[in-house]
């Protein structure tokens, strides 16, 4: 299962290197305004394939992109109930901070836990391979981090339950 | 006198239709384009002739037909050639592709990720990471820009 890992990162960094070129581009429907075209999708000639990797039935990506920006929508793996609450709480937590994330989007897609938005204005201001590798580093963290949050849940509830249950 | 101002249908008009310089999609459609033919898949499938049975499916790709039905079954003919398809016979397989239907493979190989099954998933990335090493970031640019959707 986990060999799957490797070339699944891969093939989501592959793909990304390729969909991230971005240009400036002007609103064409509403003069001197800038918008994100995969967001607003009004002009069907501005937007790309969108593009879906999927490792398993559960675990996901989808990268939609267009002439001046790029939107990456990330499922991950909850195998279990706890592991539904923690995501979501996390994701949450995240989404709520995103102006700090500066490439994070609000809302994550609808059936992802997660999405992007990369502008032509964020790979103007920061290197695009290092953007790239932000976001494979992300996907491998989260992983991780789920799994701590997870034991230190099951751990806490295990001692507190001993506390209580030493009064009887 | 002034009767036909009572008329306010005008307002309802989308006159963003009628621009100069609205995109049409290409509306040439091909007919003809029915996909490969899935019996014939099978035969070559069932001789053990895996390499030929991805050339042909791949030089019969319904990429013109606005049928999604006609695409659909393509796709599925075209996922079941690349299961079949062992490890070690890829990369013997992809040294007689040209450059089109290179892109085309990517597009089928992107087309197999949307819809995961047992194991699918896996040996698409297996497929994916070969194609790469023989076409490089290109042919990804083309399956995202072009407009002949698989």
């Amino acid at each position: 299962m986990s060999t799957t890992l490797q070339p699944y990162l891969k093939a989501v960094r592959q793909t990304l290197t390729a969909a991230i070129c971005l240009e400036n581009f002007s609103s064409q429907v509403v003069e001197r305004h800038n918008k994100p075209e995969v967001e607003v999708r009004t002009s069907k000639e501005l937007l790309l394939t969108p593009v879906t990797i999927s490792r398993n039935e559960k675990e996901k990506v989808l990268i939609e992109g267009s002439i001046n920006s790029l939107r990456i929508s990330i499922a991950i793996k909850q195998a279990d109930e706890i592991e539904k609450i923690l995501c979501h709480k996390f994701m949450r937590f995240m989404m709520m901070r995103a102006e700090n994330f500066i490439v994070l989007r609000r809302k994550p897609v609808e059936g992802y836990d997660i999405s992007f938005l990369i502008t032509n204005f964020h790979t103007e201001q920061m290197y695009k391979h290092k953007v790239v590798d932000f976001i494979i580093h992300f996907m491998e963290e989260i992983d991780k981090e789920m799994s701590e949050m997870k034991l230190a849940v099951n751990s806490r509830a295990r001692i507190s339950a001993e506390e209580f249950l030493k009064r009887f | 006198m002034s009767k036909n101002t009572r008329n306010t249908a005008f307002r309802k008009v989308d006159v963003d239709q009628y621009g100069e310089e609205v995109y049409e999609e290409d509306q040439t459609a091909d007919e003809g384009a029915t996909g490969p033919s899935d019996a014939e898949v099978q035969s070559m499938l069932a001789k053990g002739r895996n390499g030929d049975a991805l050339q042909y499916v791949l030089t019969n790709a319904p990429l013109t037909s606005k049928n999604q039905g006609v695409k659909d079954k393509a796709a599925q003919t075209v996922l079941k050639v690349l299961m079949s398809l062992k490890a070690n016979e890829i990369e013997g397989s992809l040294k007689g592709l040209d450059q089109a239907k290179q892109d085309t493979l990517m597009k089928y190989i992107y087309r197999g990720f949307e819809n995961p099954s047992e194991g699918s998933s896996a040996q698409l990335l297996v497929w994916h990471d070969k194609l790469f090493a023989v076409t490089g970031v290109g042919s990804i640019v083309r399956v995202l820009t072009d407009r002949k959707r698989v």
